[in-house]
């Protein structure tokens, strides 16, 4: 006989992780998605990718400095994060990602260290005040030996490859939320760290860089291929037989809520493509916002949307976005803490280069010119 | 050890006298050094009226926060027909002989006693949410008044004092039963072996240490109907 049942009483257990883990996955997926874009000038030597190479640094340090400082508000308690390191245990992923994430960062500021040291030299040529003088401490030696940068590089490659993993993983193999415990989520984390990564060089290409169209024409051909293979992930996980997660999605897509944000979700791959192959000159500015904004919104989809589908109870829990430090102000918080890193590091790092110290020093009035010209 | 309300009555006596032992020995009748207890609860649905007494008894003895809850009645309604039917699954966690919530833990808060119970290390939990992730039942929480993992503990603190659960002491029905699985003449066991005990999610591997009687295999998983029509105010979401 066909039976129905109404859940007549039970208790919301609400979002465990809040949306201060949404922006560590995001802000450090942008992060090693933005350091593979420094290589082919830094490591590969490639002139031409020398804006790019910059730039994509500069989100790379402002991005991953910022991530870990969202994930320890997570914790309720900052100092709580010493026990990672007092209690370690080799079977958890997240104990594993407490080590991955000073590995990636230290090597991170190594090889940023040493891909700039030549420019701290330059700038710190002349003078006696207290930058000068710091940078000239940190620029002993001048430009470091390539060997040295490339030995870096691959520190800090093998430091993304594991933040790649483990933030993946740690997640993945929670087997209580099927919508989580599918392989398709490390590959969908890196994909569109990648994806973002690409957006985020589109936007510092026109708000801090030159406006340079070569560069925004690469870039978008660059997204093209990375929002393929977002959209094929996200398919494959969402709409196939392939993912045990597909039933369970069926289940919240029966929410109108839910089928917006699919749709938004989708949208959010198509459209920048489109622009991608349509305007690649012209569109840096909206596939940028929008391939920032994606990367975002499937980190929010995965892990709000994720913890929305109840264990043992019937239906959906409805998840309202709090105004405090667990939500709303807790991630323009985090916002603002990224802007004000960014803002230090236009300030006092040499993140235009050699090119930009010489400039400086004949023509003070050169940043404002453009922040980046080829020597 | 007391199995049940009858049991426990019978033996207060003994109870009595053992409150007055020094603390290594209470710590020896709860089994945690040597293992020999192996507590468990089964609930017989059949006597549940979900008046919630467990619910609030459990909320007065272990100071669990507003909008939190270390056990719970959800309850149902069920329509075959023409007929209507309620239905009451009292929950809790079922300290489960392979916890999911254990291996994820990142600094070991989160262990298994050696009498059953998986208990949290409140001084080293950090709040990270990772076991509650993990918990297939929807058993854990973080205490919103100290930011830690938070769940039943079988009220192991009334236990190495002879006292039961507070949700068993409080139960009306006589629905919760308490006992050591390992001691033959006790109430839990002698369910166990006269009954088919059924247990939440068997497919997820975990073994649960909560049984059920009269458990309906539409609720052994995730219920599939129509979401709760009220519940206490939200938080975190």
């Amino acid at each position: 006989m066909e039976s129905h049942i109404t859940e007549v009483l039970n208790v919301t257990p609400g979002v465990t992780w809040l949306p201060w883990a949404v922006s560590y996955i995001f802000l450090i997926g942008l992060s090693y998605g933005s350091f593979l874009l420094t290589m082919p000038y830094f490591v590969f030597g490639r002139a031409k990718q020398e804006k790019l190479g910059r730039l994509a640094l500069l989100a790379a340090l402002a991005c991953g400095l910022t991530a870990p400082i969202a994930l320890t508000a997570d914790l309720h308690g900052p100092g709580r994060f010493l026990n990672f390191y007092l209690h370690f245990q080799p079977q958890s992923w997240m104990s594993w990602g407490s080590l991955f994430i000073p590995a990636y960062l230290f090597s991170l500021l190594l090889y940023a260290w040493l891909a700039l040291r030549g420019d701290f030299a330059q700038l710190g040529k002349d003078g006696d005040s207290l930058p000068v003088r710091l940078y000239r401490l940190a620029g002993q030696g001048g430009a470091a030996p390539r060997m040295a940068i490339v030995a870096a590089a691959l520190l800090t490659l093998a430091g993304t490859a594991l933040m790649a993993l483990y933030t993946g993983m740690e997640i993945m193999t929670i087997q209580a939320r099927p919508l989580w415990n599918t392989a398709f989520l490390p590959l969908l984390f890196t994909a569109t760290a990648c994806s973002g990564a690409v957006g985020l060089s589109l936007l510092f290409n026109r708000f801090i860089g030159d406006r340079d169209s070569q560069l925004e024409t690469g870039l978008n051909r660059l997204l093209l291929p990375a929002l393929a293979i977002v959209l094929a992930l996200v398919g494959a996980w969402l709409f196939t037989g392939i993912s045990s997660s597909a039933a369970w999605f069926n289940r919240i897509a029966e929410t109108s809520q839910w089928r917006l944000t699919t749709v938004v979700v989708v949208l959010s791959i198509l459209l920048p493509m489109a622009l991608a192959i349509r305007r690649p000159a012209s569109s840096g500015l909206i596939n940028g916002l929008i391939a920032v904004s994606s990367a975002w919104l499937i980190r929010w989809f995965i892990i709000i949307g994720g913890q929305s589908i109840p264990k043992t109870d019937a239906g959906l829990y409805h998840y309202h976005l709090p105004l405090g430090s667990d939500g709303l102000l807790g991630i323009i918080g985090t916002l603002g803490l990224w802007i004000a890193l960014l803002l230090l590091m236009l300030e006092y790092l040499p993140w235009a280069g050699q090119a930009f110290a010489d400039r400086t020093k004949n023509r003070p009035d050169v940043l404002a010119d453009s922040a980046i010209t080829q020597r | 050890m007391v199995q049940s309300r009858r049991d426990f009555l019978c033996a207060l006596p003994t109870i009595t006298a053992g409150a007055a032992l020094a603390l290594p020995a209470i710590a020896s009748a709860t089994g945690e050094e040597s293992g020999k207890h192996h507590w468990v609860m089964v609930i017989d649905l059949q006597k549940c009226i979900a008046c919630q007494a467990c619910t609030m008894a459990c909320i007065m003895e272990n100071a669990v926060p507003e909008d939190s809850f270390r056990t719970f009645v959800p309850t149902y309604e069920v329509h075959e027909g023409k007929q209507t039917a309620t239905y009451m699954l009292p929950r809790l966690c079922n300290h489960c002989t392979k916890p999911p919530c254990v291996p994820v833990c990142p600094v070991g808060a989160t262990f298994k006693l050696k009498d059953g119970v998986v208990a949290v290390d409140g001084d080293r939990c950090v709040g990270c949410g990772y076991c509650v992730q993990a918990c297939p039942y929807e058993a854990r929480f973080v205490n919103h008044d100290t930011g830690k993992a938070d769940k039943c503990t079988f009220c192991l603190h009334r236990a190495e004092a002879g006292l039961l659960p507070a949700c068993v002491e409080t139960c009306v029905g006589g629905a919760r039963i308490f006992g050591d699985m390992n001691n033959p003449n006790s109430a839990v066991r002698k369910l166990a072996e006269q009954n088919k005990l059924k247990v939440l999610k068997p497919e997820s591997g975990t073994q649960p240490n909560v049984f059920y009687l009269g458990l309906d295999t539409r609720f052994q998983g995730s219920v599939k109907g129509i979401g709760t029509l009220w519940r206490p105010s939200g938080h975190g979401g």
